[in-house]
């Protein structure tokens, strides 16, 4: 952090615990996003139960440290469906959405703030317009819309945050590519003949790739949280398919009887975003101090 | 640039993007569903289907059914409502905007009103208490789903120890403390690090360093000199935060079943009433588009420095 580094300066003897802050601060979010990551690509094997399997004759109990058993052990919901297993495909959805949408949403964005910045004039104008419009579409509303032409399912709920999420690059490439234009190894790689393309990949984008890293690693919070939104409000993923966000709007009609089946997938989101946002944090401050403005 | 020539084309951009939010969702809504098949009974013949969507228009080629829709845009005629027996949509979304805007402030005022005396104590504290607890909020605001604190704050507040009422806006400011927490809290969060760190850079600064050799107090200092120069970020990021908090207003209205336009859409929309979907979605497009020129605009007032089309 900045104000670390200062204090670093100001007090030497400080600087050996605060280097371990550091990598303190980087380590704790990487195991936990390294977890999501193991749980949900073994959420098959992890699982106890078949996470669609009901039995209503298991409904609602709790779980082994609240009174429960271990044939449960994060109890079940009002459908006696087991929320540990129901948890783990969670992850799954979650990690899938992240998976694709980010570096998705990350190659679209790049690509269309560089070259809108590069070309810049009316054509640049045009393409930056567009961005424009993404922002003033309320992104929620337009999600929902997508979501009830299209139905719910996971395909769907790709695209829409594909759609939703690629202009936060494109906005911050831009505006660094605007600034790079000028620069003079740029002009003396046209004086030697460069074309667009070369400078693009060969000068620009060295350049700015540490600002889509910094991007990347936010948004792995804001799309995970956007998929339990969208499953919350009914157009996210398929009826059948354990989301968090799901297993939210379930567990509220039981929420005055038993706090587990809201509670534990709301706590999973909340983590997993923390998660998100810390490691986000760590990697502006180590790589762009500029980009503090973010979020 | 002149000042009115950037503030023209300002608004020629907006009007723009408002034309094209237009286009898309007139084309993206003619795709959602069949209206005739919700407001007709389910025995209706053929016949009353047919009149039904001659009356309607929704025969003519899509095309020829946006020029339409586009020249009574023109004459500034909305169209009427599919349901409620032809309502004529812009009144219905003027009641609900007011809701929509009320809860819009109250959680930017929740937001401002944390934020600001917090990120400054916060400062000027470095390391101490108040700064852990400022920090700690900050990440916890941020990181939170909204929709599900809004839940849990049902349950404890309402349900369980009864303070406010669980949904709706019947019971006037004390219905309107939840959703704005609700709504506010992520913007509270961006808000107070944003001021957090803009202090304490500011702070650091020669200029800082000459008004307390001249001899001012360390109040004046702060809240003459400081406070100004580290608020001026914070502007902009009102300006993106006011279109989350619109659009956040949607999920938010959702949970608390809150009479506003994000909940009229995500009914309208459920209802196929494409006129109402069509109107209130622009409605809202405009006013974030307006908003964002607004903080342009301002931001330029405040700070000569900055060239317009710069970013």
């Amino acid at each position: 952090m900045a104000q670390d580094a200062a204090a670093a300066v100001t007090l030497p003897r400080r600087r050996i615990r605060i280097r371990w802050r550091r990598y303190l601060g980087l380590s704790i979010p990487a195991t936990i996003l390294l977890t999501l990551i193991i749980t949900g690509a073994l959420a098959d094997i992890l699982a106890t139960h078949d996470p669609n399997f009901i039995n209503l004759g298991a409904a609602l109990e709790p779980p082994v440290f609240n009174g429960g058993t271990w044939e449960h052990p994060l109890g079940t919901d009002k459908l006696g469906r087991d929320i540990y297993s129901r948890l783990l495909h969670g992850a799954r959805v979650s990690l899938i959405v992240v998976a694709i949408v980010v570096p998705g949403a990350a190659l679209v964005g790049t690509m269309i703030g560089m070259v809108s910045g590069w070309v810049g004039g009316f054509r640049g104008q045009i393409l930056m317009r567009i961005v424009d419009l993404q922002l003033a579409l309320p992104s929620v509303l337009f999600a929902v819309l997508l979501g009830s032409v299209f139905g719910p399912s996971l395909r769907n709920v790709i695209i829409i945050l594909l759609v939703w999420t690629w202009s936060a690059y494109a906005r911050l490439v831009r505006a660094d590519v605007i600034s790079l234009r000028e620069r003079d190894f740029v002009t003396a790689s046209r004086a030697v003949g460069a074309g667009d393309a070369w400078i693009m990949r060969k000068h620009l984008f060295p350049n700015v790739v540490n600002t889509v890293v910094v991007i990347m690693t936010l948004e792995v919070a804001i799309v995970i949280l956007a998929e339990a939104a969208l499953s919350f409000l009914g157009v996210g993923v398929e009826a059948g398919k354990a989301s968090w966000g799901r297993m939210i709007t379930e567990g509220r009609e039981t929420m005055n009887r038993a706090w587990w089946p809201i509670w534990l997938p709301g706590i999973s989101l909340l983590v997993i975003s923390l998660t998100g946002n810390l490691m986000g944090d760590w990697l502006r401050d180590a790589l762009d101090p500029r980009l503090r403005h973010l979020r | 640039m002149q000042f009115w020539s950037f503030l023209a084309i300002r608004l020629l951009q907006a009007f723009f993007v408002v034309f094209l939010v237009v286009t898309i969702v007139f084309f993206i809504s003619r795709v959602v569903g069949d209206p005739t098949t919700y407001l007709l009974p389910v025995d209706a013949s053929n016949e009353e289907v047919e009149r039904v969507r001659e009356h309607l228009g929704l025969n003519d080629s899509p095309i020829v059914q946006y020029g339409r829709y586009l020249w009574e845009l023109v004459q500034l005629d909305f169209g009427e409502s599919f349901r409620g027996g032809g309502t004529s949509t812009i009144g219905a979304i003027g009641d609900r905007s007011v809701n929509t805007l009320k809860l819009g402030a109250a959680g930017l005022v929740f937001a401002l009103a944390l934020s600001i005396p917090l990120g400054i104590t916060a400062a000027l504290n470095r390391g101490k208490l108040v700064d852990w607890i400022a920090r700690f909020l900050a990440v916890i605001g941020q990181a939170t789903p909204s929709f599900w604190l809004g839940l849990m704050m049902i349950f404890l507040f309402a349900v369980e120890l009864g303070w406010f009422p669980t949904g709706g806006s019947k019971e006037g400011f004390k219905s309107l403390i939840l959703p704005a927490i609700s709504i506010g809290l992520l913007e509270m969060a961006a808000i107070m690090r944003l001021t957090r760190s803009g202090m304490i850079e500011v702070m650091d600064t020669d200029f800082i360093r000459t008004a307390r050799a001249k001899g001012l107090t360390e109040r004046v200092v702060i809240s003459r000199h400081a406070v100004r120069h580290a608020l001026l970020p914070v502007v902009t990021v009102l300006g993106i935060g006011l279109g989350r908090l619109i659009a956040g207003s949607v999920i938010i209205e959702v949970v608390f079943a809150w009479p506003g336009i994000g909940r009229l859409i995500i009914d309208s929309i459920f209802q196929s009433d494409f006129p109402m979907v069509q109107t209130a979605i622009i409605v809202l497009a405009a006013a974030i588009s307006l908003a964002n020129v607004l903080v342009d605009v301002s931001y330029r007032l405040i700070d000569p420095r900055i060239r317009a089309g710069s970013l």
